[in-house]
């Protein structure tokens, strides 16, 4: 009986249009719009390369004292040494005064660099990168001051001060903490997988809705039937796990092998935080949908301004929503079921262990089996007539 | 006016969804209109830095000092979870750096390789920032000794000759057309705009035309003495009534956030943002005339909201997004749209000839919508016609 049950449960959980569009063919379009929209954005915008400056080398009217140091820093070959090797500095295009202006205004260099009488700088906005010329232009000009201060304190080491100056250090040494993928707007996929979870309310719902009189014939029958209500219930939420489990499969799969998402390099634990994700969020639909005797569309309409709140606050809309609430709230996204989820995602990628993960899995099958048995409890003994 | 009032009583039941986008996006830009200034003059980033100071010496408590000086100086537990979710996230801090043990010593015997630790996640600006900024500390220390210096005074030194900054021009990219009328910021409200407008209008506009034009609906209506140009007038003005009165709503929300009257060319953003209203109501029209199902509008509401949001400019700013997606947008009218906002908002240059072939095209996609809508009702008018003969 058990096994008609679930076989009929997963039949028709399957023929349910709206499942099929919110659980499986929504996840798809989203996921291939946050593609496009931020597939590229980490490697372009975050990720250090060379800042393209235009030089103007014109030098009109240099000051003597300018020249005389020029001798010592000759700026040509310091922007020419800083533009080369493997990891360059600068991308530097030499031009005259005009056209550098039309470069910049164009936004095809972040800055100007002139040497007309002495080292400035021309940005047309106030960010890292130009922050970062504006060292540089410092860099140049204060170590003159240095030389010039250390020469006039000592003039008989006026050899070794020169050195000391030109000599290139490596004073900071990196000390690497992950080697998973470090693309933070991969989290809106992580929140596209919990947001799929989530909508595991759905299908929890129906489990509900196919079972309680007064929300459908399907219900109505199933209460009249011989069968007891333990195992009809048990089937619905197992089938539904299953239902829930495939759609959380295709969405995984689809991120990773047709838009290629970087997961690191534990895809089976990935695997296994969506599907104990999506059962979760089943859970919570059959815990929803067991309260009270409220109509069909209340219960849809709580599940899902409920599953969208918890995803808000996890990032989807709003990628770092997640960091402002760990500094308001930190509870709440211990027990927030999409951010939980999401962590788990993100652990699985960044850590070199699995202990991190391994919490974040026992809060979904606490956070799981909790909803299971409130929504047993609540629908315990309920008769149609009660209804 | 019968066909006009059941339209209208068959709208106010689809008015909720309505009224959730509609409150919702004015709640979100109401929040983000009070927190944004013009930009006048350079400011250079200062990063949130964290110092781990295992030295614990004089020299060490001078440098970080003096890194105060550049940058903000948070506090960070040192472990190792804490600090890669902080640098993996970087909003609470941007760089975290250890100052080795023995970097007093070491700066003593003048050895200035390997003197400080950098926590790292991200091949990022700001690493490369903190990176430039040590070593050329490093190095104008080590320049200071070079002359005979002691370290404290090379170090004293070295912090009064760094804290001179080289002033920075700001050039204004686009000093002619930029305009306190309609600013970059305020036109962040008018970008968002088509992808609440195409969710409003499809997801409302489309079940209310459905139901008017359901068969038995539409038979009754037919066979009564009702003349079919009247029954399509009232329909059309209830359709606009509604269009018209969501972009109102739109228009005084952004007079209020205007703080007053619209007025130069923020009057062109408005009337690119009336041509859209139309559009997005004519694609309503369109999707209407297929007769889809609830679930069919759900998904048509969303591949036409957040497809062309995604791919025209609205969500992500054309600047981020690939030449690749930028050609296909252009096939798509929410890119004219940002085109001509952006121009308009002094983004990029503006030409009042752009502006105007970016509302032709606009318009061009509007009479295309509406003709294919004439032409599938056409079509489906002739099939049912065909079968009941």
């Amino acid at each position: 009986m058990f096994l008609h049950y679930l076989k009929y449960e997963i039949l028709s959980s399957l023929r349910v249009k709206d499942l099929i569009f919110w659980l499986i063919l929504f996840p798809i379009i989203l996921g291939t719009l946050f593609k496009i929209a931020f597939g590229h954005l980490y490697e372009k915008f975050e990720t250090f390369s060379a800042i393209p400056v235009a030089v103007v080398d014109e030098a009109p009217e240099l000051d003597s004292e300018f020249v005389l140091k020029m001798e010592i820093f000759p700026t040509r070959d310091i922007i020419d040494s800083v533009s080369e090797g493997d990891q360059p500095f600068l991308k530097v295009t030499y031009t005259d005064r005009k056209q550098a202006d039309e470069l910049l205004k164009k936004g095809k260099v972040t800055g100007i660099i002139s040497m007309e009488g002495k080292l400035s700088l021309t940005v047309h906005d106030s960010g890292i990168e130009e922050t970062l010329l504006q060292n540089f232009v410092d860099r140049f000009n204060s170590s003159i001051t240095v030389v010039t201060e250390a020469i006039t304190s000592n003039p008989n080491a006026e050899a070794e001060i020169i050195q000391a100056i030109s000599t290139e250090i490596k004073a900071v040494t990196d000390i690497p903490l992950t080697k998973g993928n470090t693309d933070y707007y991969t989290e809106y996929f992580y929140n596209l997988i919990a947001m799929v979870a989530m909508y595991g309310s759905l299908t929890g719902l129906n489990i509900t809705i196919r079972n309680q009189g007064n929300l459908s014939k399907l219900g109505a029958r199933k209460c009249c039937s011989p069968a007891p209500k333990s195992i009809s219930l048990l089937a619905s939420l197992i089938g539904s796990f299953i239902v829930q489990s495939i759609c959380m499969l295709i969405c995984v799969s689809f991120l990773r092998f047709v838009l290629r998402i970087d997961f690191g390099s534990r895809l089976p634990a990935v695997y296994l935080a969506a599907v104990c994700g999506g059962i979760l969020g089943v859970s919570f639909g059959f815990c929803i949908g067991s309260i009270g005797a409220l109509k069909t569309e209340i219960k849809t309409s709580i599940c899902f301004a409920v599953s969208m709140f918890f995803c808000f606050c996890s990032g989807l809309m709003i990628g770092n929503m997640k960091i402002i609430i760990e500094e308001k709230a930190p509870w709440f996204n211990k027990i927030n079921p999409a951010a939980v989820v999401t962590d788990s995602l993100y652990y699985l990628n960044v850590d070199k262990d699995y202990s991190r993960f391994q919490t974040k899995m026992i809060t979904i099958a606490v956070l799981s089996a909790a909803m299971i048995l409130l929504g047993f409890g609540l629908t315990r003994r309920k008769k149609y007539a009660s209804l | 006016m019968q066909v006009f009032n059941a339209f209208l009583k068959v709208m106010k039941r689809r008015m909720t969804s309505a009224l959730i986008y509609v409150i919702v996006f004015l709640a979100i830009s109401f929040s983000f209109a009070n927190s944004k200034s013009q930009e006048k003059v350079f400011k250079s980033t200062k990063l949130n830095v964290a110092v781990l100071d295992e030295d614990n010496t004089p020299e060490s408590k001078a440098l970080t000092d003096f890194i105060g000086t550049k940058h903000n100086l948070k506090q960070i537990e040192k472990d190792e979870n804490i600090i890669k979710d902080a640098l993996y996230w970087g909003i609470t801090v941007d760089y975290v750096m250890e100052i080795r043990q023995g970097f007093s010593q070491k700066l003593e015997a003048k050895e200035y390789d390997d003197l400080f630790g950098n926590y790292h996640v991200h091949d990022g600006f700001s690493d490369a920032l903190m990176e430039q900024l040590l070593n050329e500390y490093i190095t104008a220390v080590g320049t200071y000794q070079a002359s005979g210096m002691t370290t404290s005074d090379a170090m004293k030194h070295t912090a009064d000759a760094l804290s001179v900054e080289s002033s920075v021009e700001l050039a204004d990219k686009n000093s002619e057309q930029q305009n306190s009328d309609f600013t970059e910021e305020f036109s962040a409200y008018f970008r968002y705009m088509p992808y609440i407008l195409l969710s409003v209008l499809i997801s409302v506009l489309c079940p209310v035309l459905l139901a008017m034009s359901r068969k038995n609906i539409r038979y009754r209506t037919n066979c009564s003495s009702f003349k079919t140009s009247a029954y399509t007038f009232q329909i059309f003005l209830g359709s606009m009534i509604f269009v018209i009165g969501i972009w109102l709503i739109f228009m005084i929300a952004g007079t209020i956030m205007n703080g007053g009257i619209f007025r130069g060319k923020t009057w062109l953003a408005v009337l690119n943002s009336f041509i859209f209203s139309i559009l997005s109501a004519a694609i309503a029209v369109l999707i209407a005339e297929f007769h889809p199902s609830d679930t069919a509008i759900n998904l048509a509401t969303q591949v036409i909201g957040l497809g062309m949001s995604f791919l025209c400019g609205i969500f992500v700013p054309h600047i981020y997004l690939s030449s690749g997606v930028l050609k296909a947008a252009r096939f798509m009218p929410a890119y004219w749209y940002v085109k001509a906002n952006n121009m308009i908002a002094g983004i990029d240059t503006f030409s009042s000839k752009e502006v105007a072939v970016c509302f032709l095209i606009q318009s061009a996609f509007l009479l295309a919508v509406a003709l294919l809508a004439a032409l599938v009702h056409r079509t489906n008018y002739s099939a049912s016609a065909q079968l009941n003969k």
